[in-house]
C-alpha cells in the first residue's frame, strides 16, 4: 500500500510534467506540421531568466511570472527567427533552422553566463516533505500535480470555449480553409508558441525546481521527454500528447522500480527504442490527429 | 463588384489560369462553366486571396486587392467555399459555424441572430449542432460549409461546385438556397460542373476551356448554343 | 565527362591543399587541413544519404562513434589495452590489428549496424523519420557512455596508435568525393533524387524508394564509421561526448551552408567552414588571451555558425551551390566562351 501510493504520487507528478511537455511541443507541430528542435530551450531560458533576478527583493512567484514570459518570448522569437523565414521552403529547412536556433541559445548561454550549473532562487514550499499515508514525499511533487491538473484544465478551456483556441483546432486541420474565414494565419502561428512558451515555462518551474540549477544544456531531456511523449500518443493529437506524456511517466517510473541498477543507466536507451518501434508500427502515434492540413 | 482582368495562376510549371478577365456586377449570379481540370477552382482560390497570381489584376469594388492574403480578403467581404469541402472535421457544428463569423466575432447579438437564420435555413444543421463535424453525411458537410461562409455575412460568395456528388434531391435544395441568397442581394460567382441547373439560375456565364476563357454570354444564350455544349461542356 | 571533370576539380584542389601544405605547412596548418580532410569524409558520408534522399539525418555521428570505439577496441596497444579497457571482453582483448585494417574495420561495422537496424525508419517521411534518426543517436548516445566493457564509458579512452596523418586523410578524403560522386550519378542515386521531388512518381517508375534510402544510409555510415575511426587514430583520446549534438551541428551546418544537394557543396561547404571556424577558435583564443572581458569567450563560434546557417537556409535554401556541380559549371564556361569568340 505504501509502495503504492509512493509509485501513485512519483507517477503522475512525472506525468504531469511530461504531459505538459508534450503539449507545448505538439501545439506547434498541430498547426504547421513543423518539429521545433529548439523547444528544449524554452525550459533552459525560463531557468537563466529566474537565475538573472535571483537575489532582487521580488518575491518567488513575481521572478516566476518573469520567467515563464520570457519563455513566451523566446517561444514567439523561435517562430521569428527559425520557423518564419523558411517555412514555406521545406520541412527538412526548418528543422535544421530550430536546431541552429536551439544550438544558437546554449551557446549564448555559454558566452554570456557560464558553462557551470547556475542557482535559481527557489520557494521554501519546494524543500519541505509531507507526509501521506504513511509515505514521506516532497510537497514539491503534490504541487506538481496540482500545477498540472490546473494547466490541463486551462488548457483545455483555452482550446474549447475561446474564439483563438477554436481558431488554432481549425488551423490545425485545414490551415488555408480558416484563413479563408478570416483567421489570420500570424496570429494562429504566434499565438501557437506563445502557448508552447507558456507551457514549457510553467513545466520549466518545477523540473528545474528538483535539481535547483541551470545549465546550458537543460534542454535535452525535456526535449526528448517531448518528442518521445508526442510520438507514443500521437503527434498531431492533443490528447495524444497528454496520454503519451503519463504513458511515458508510467514506463520510466515502473522501469525506475523495477529494473536493476547497472540496467537503469541504459533507461533512455531502452525508451526511445520503443519510441522507434511505436513509429515503426504506426508512424502517426497511438492516437490519430484529426484530418489532414497544410503548411503556409 | 470584382472585376478581374488578365488572371494568370500557376503551380510551378503548369499554368491553370491564363489571362481570364471576368467581372460579377452587384447582386448578379454569374457561373463559370468548363471540363474537368479546365482551371475553375484555381481561378476562384486565387480570388478568394488563397492562391497569388503570378500575372493580373483583381479588383473589388473599385480597389486594386491583387495579392491579397486570404484573411484580408474575407474582411473585405468576400466568402469562399472550396470544392474540397473544408469542414473543420474535429470541431462541432456550431463551432464551426460560429468561425465563420470569426471577423466580426465582437458583434455577438448579430452573430447569434445570423447563427438562428443558418438554422432556420439548414434544419439538418440544427439537429446536429452538438455534432463533430466530420461526423456530418457529404451533403450536411456541404450545407455546412456554404452556411459558415455566409456566417460573415459576405458581399461576395465564391461557390466552387457545391452540387459535387450530391444525391439530385440534396442537389435541387442546394440550388434553391442559391437563389434565395442571391434575393438578398449579395454577389454570387459560381463554378458548376451541372451546367443545366447553373445556367437556369445564372445571369450570365462564362466558359472556361484550358485555363483560358472560351466564350462569355447572358445565361440563356450560353444555354442556347449547342455546339459549345458538346464542345466544351461534354454535352 | 561533366562528372570526370567535376572528380577531376575536386580532387585537384585536395590535392593542391595537401601538397601546399605538405611542402610549406606549419604545424598548425597541418593540424588544420588533417581535419578538413577528416571532415571532408563525414560531411560527404552525410551528404550521400541526405543530399540524394531529401532525409534529414541526425544519427550520423553516432555510425561515426561507432567507427571510433570499434577501431579503437581493437587496435589499442595491447600493453595498454588493460588500462584502457580493463573490462573488455576476453574474445577480443588479446586481438591487436593494424590500425589501417581498424579504420575499415570501423567503417564496415558501424554499416553493418546501420545495415541491421535502419531498414524499418526508411519506409518513414517528415517529422517522423527525423525523430526516430535522432532517437538513434540518443541510443546509440547512450550504449557509448554505459557500456563501460568496450567504450570506458563517459570517461576518457585513450591510447590509439597516431595513424591519421595529412595524406592519408586526404586519401579517405578523395576516395569519399568519388564515391559521392558515383553514388549520385548511379542509378540508385537518380531514383533517390526523383523520388525526394516526388515519392509517388519515383515509385511508379518500379523504385522501392525504402530500399533505395536504405543503400544510401548504409553507404552514409559507412563513410561516418570510417571518418569516425580517422578521427580516433587523429586524436588518439576520445570520450563519448565527442559524438553528439555539437558534432552533429558542426557537420550539418557544413553540409547546409555548401549545399546539400551537391558534392561540390558538401566540398565547398566543409573547407569554408573549416576556415571560419579557425579563423573565429583564434579570435577566440585571442579575446581569452588578452582578456579583455572578465569571463573566458567561449560558444562564439558556434554562435556565428548557427546564424549563418539560419541566413543561408532562409536566403538560398539550396546553399551555396545548390543544383550544379562543379564540372558542370566549368563545361558551361567553356562553351559560353566559345560561343561567344
Ligand atoms: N496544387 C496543384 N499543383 C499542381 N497542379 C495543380 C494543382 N491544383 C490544380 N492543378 C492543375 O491545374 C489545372 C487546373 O486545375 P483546377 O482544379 O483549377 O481545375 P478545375 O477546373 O477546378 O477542375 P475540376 O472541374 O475537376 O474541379 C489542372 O490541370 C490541375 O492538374
Ligand atoms: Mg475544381
Amino acid at each position: 500500500m505504501v509502495e503504492l501510493i509512493q509509485f501513485g504520487i512519483d507517477f503522475l507528478s512525472l506525468g504531469g510534467a511530461y504531459a505538459l511537455m508534450a503539449l507545448g511541443l505538439v501545439i506547434v507541430y498541430g498547426i504547421l506540421r513543423l518539429v521545433n528542435f529548439a523547444y528544449g530551450e524554452l525550459i533552459m531560458v525560463t531557468g537563466y531568466a529566474l537565475y538573472l533576478v535571483n537575489g532582487t527583493a521580488l518575491p518567488w512567484l513575481v521572478m516566476a511570472a518573469f520567467a515563464v514570459f520570457i519563455a513566451v518570448l523566446t517561444g514567439i522569437a523561435t517562430d521569428y527567427v527559425a520557423f518564419r523565414p523558411v517555412r514555406a521552403k521545406s520541412v527538412t529547412a526548418v528543422l535544421i533552422t530550430s536546431f541552429a536556433f536551439s544550438t544558437l541559445l546554449q551557446n549564448a548561454a555559454l558566452l554570456f553566463i557560464s558553462p557551470r550549473p547556475r542557482n535559481i532562487p527557489l520557494p521554501d514550499i519546494f524543500s519541505r516533505t509531507v507526509e501521506i499515508g504513511g509515505v514521506i514525499t516532497p510537497v514539491r511533487n503534490l504541487l506538481t500535480i496540482a500545477m498540472s491538473v490546473i494547466m490541463l484544465a486551462l488548457f483545455a478551456w483555452l482550446m474549447r470555449r475561446t474564439v483563438i483556441g477554436i481558431a488554432m483546432r481549425a488551423a490545425a486541420t485545414h490551415f488555408t480553409m480558416a484563413r479563408m474565414l478570416g483567421v489570420p494565419a500570424n496570429l494562429i502561428i504566434s499565438s501557437a508558441f506563445a502557448i508552447s512558451g507558456l507551457l514549457a515555462g510553467i513545466v520549466a518551474l518545477f523540473w528545474l525546481g528538483r535539481i535547483g540549477s541551470v545549465v546550458p544544456g537543460i534542454g535535452l531531456q525535456p526535449l526528448l521527454v517531448a518528442f518521445i511523449a508526442t510520438v507514443i500518443g500521437g503527434m498531431r493529437s492533443l490528447q495524444g500528447a497528454v496520454l503519451g506524456g503519463f504513458l511515458l511517466a508510467f514506463i520510466d517510473t515502473s522501469l525506475n522500480y523495477s529494473l536493476p541498477q547497472d540496467l537503469l543507466k541504459f533507461r533512455d536507451a531502452f525508451t526511445f527504442s520503443l519510441v522507434i518501434l511505436i513509429l515503426l508500427w504506426r508512424p502517426e502515434g497511438l492516437l490519430k490527429g484529426p484530418a489532414s492540413g497544410q503548411r503556409t | 463588384m470584382i472585376e478581374v482582368s488578365g488572371l494568370e495562376v500557376r503551380y510551378g510549371a503548369v499554368r491553370a489560369v491564363r489571362n481570364v478577365s471576368l467581372h460579377v456586377g452587384q447582386g448578379e449570379l454569374v457561373t463559370v462553366l468548363g471540363a474537368n481540370g479546365a482551371g475553375k477552382s484555381s481561378l476562384l482560390l486565387a480570388i478568394a486571396g488563397a492562391l497569388t497570381p503570378s500575372r493580373g489584376t483583381l479588383h473589388l469594388a473599385k480597389k486594386d486587392v491583387t495579392g491579397y492574403s486570404p484573411e484580408r480578403m474575407v474582411r473585405l467581404g468576400v466568402a469562399m467555399v472550396p470544392e474540397t469541402r473544408d469542414v473543420f472535421p474535429d470541431l462541432t457544428v456550431s463551432e464551426n459555424l460560429r468561425l465563420g463569423a470569426y471577423i466580426r466575432r465582437a458583434q455577438t447579438s448579430a452573430v447569434n441572430a445570423d447563427l438562428q437564420r443558418m438554422y432556420t435555413l439548414f434544419p439538418l444543421l440544427k439537429e446536429r449542432q452538438q455534432q463533430a463535424a466530420g461526423t456530418l453525411s457529404g451533403g450536411e458537410q456541404q450545407m455546412l460549409v456554404i452556411a459558415r461562409a455566409m456566417m460573415c455575412d459576405p458581399k461576395i460568395l465564391l461557390l466552387d461546385e457545391p452540387s459535387l456528388g450530391l444525391a439530385p434531391t440534396i442537389v435541387n435544395q442546394i440550388f434553391e438556397m442559391i437563389v434565395e441568397l442571391k434575393a438578398t442581394g449579395i454577389s454570387i460567382l459560381l463554378v458548376e460542373q451541372n451546367a443545366t441547373k447553373a445556367l437556369q439560375i445564372a445571369d450570365r456565364a462564362y466558359v472556361m476551356r484550358l485555363g483560358e476563357i472560351a466564350a462569355q454570354d447572358s445565361a440563356a444564350a450560353i444555354a442556347e448554343a449547342s455546339d459549345l455544349r458538346a464542345m466544351y461542356l461534354g454535352g | 565527362m561533366r562528372h570526370i571533370l567535376t572528380a577531376i576539380v575536386l580532387l585537384g584542389l585536395i590535392a593542391i591543399i595537401v601538397f601546399g601544405i605538405e611542402l610549406t605547412g606549419t604545424r598548425l596548418m597541418v593540424r588544420i587541413a588533417t581535419n578538413l580532410c577528416i571532415m571532408l569524409v563525414l560531411v560527404l558520408g552525410l551528404q550521400v544519404f541526405m543530399g540524394n534522399s531529401g532525409i534529414l539525418s541526425f544519427a550520423h555521428i553516432g555510425f561515426m562513434g561507432v567507427g571510433a570505439y570499434v577501431s579503437a577496441m581493437l587496435t589499442i596497444p595491447l600493453q595498454m589495452r588493460s588500462m584502457a579497457l580493463p573490462d573488455l571482453y576476453p574474445i577480443v582483448a588479446h586481438i591487436e590489428i593494424s590500425p589501417y585494417l581498424g579504420i575499415l574495420l570501423g567503417g564496415g561495422i558501424a554499416a553493418a549496424v546501420a545495415a541491421a537496424l535502419s531498414y524499418p525508419l526508411m519506409r518513414l517521411s517528415d517529422a517522423a523519420a527525423v525523430i526516430t534518426s535522432f532517437a538513434f543517436l540518443v541510443v546509440l548516445h547512450t550504449i557509448m557512455l554505459h557500456w563501460s566493457a568496450v567504450t570506458n564509458g563517459p570517461r576518457t579512452l585513450f591510447g590509439l596508435p597516431n595513424i591519421t596523418t595529412l595524406p592519408l586523410a586526404a586519401g579517405f578524403a578523395a576516395i569519399a568525393v568519388i564515391t559521392a560522386l558515383i553514388f549520385k550519378e548511379s542509378r540508385i542515386g537518380v531514383l533517390l533524387r526523383a523520388s525526394r521531388d516526388d515519392e509517388i512518381a519515383a515509385g511508379a517508375m518500379g523504385a522501392n524508394i525504402p530500399y533505395l534510402r536504405w543503400l544510401a544510409f548504409i553507404l552514409s555510415a559507412l563513410l561516418a564509421g570510417i571518418g569516425g575511426a580517422l578521427w580516433g587514430h587523429y586524436v588518439t583520446s576520445f570520450s563519448p561526448k565527442a559524438f553528439y549534438l555539437k558534432e552533429t551541428f558542426v557537420v550539418l551546418g557544413m553540409l547546409v551552408i555548401g549545399g546539400p544537394n551537391t558534392v561540390t557543396g558538401a566540398v565547398a561547404g566543409t573547407i569554408l567552414v573549416t576556415l571560419a571556424f579557425e579563423g573565429l577558435r583564434a579570435t577566440e583564443g585571442f579575446l581569452n588571451s588578452i582578456q579583455l572581458f572578465s569571463k573566458p569567450v567561449i560558444g562564439l563560434t558556434e554562435i556565428i555558425l548557427a546564424m549563418a546557417m539560419i541566413v543561408m537556409l532562409s536566403l538560398r535554401p539550396g546553399g551555396f551551390i545548390a543544383t550544379r556541380e562543379i564540372g558542370d559549371t566549368v563545361m558551361r564556361w567553356f562553351k559560353f566562351r566559345d560561343k561567344t569568340q
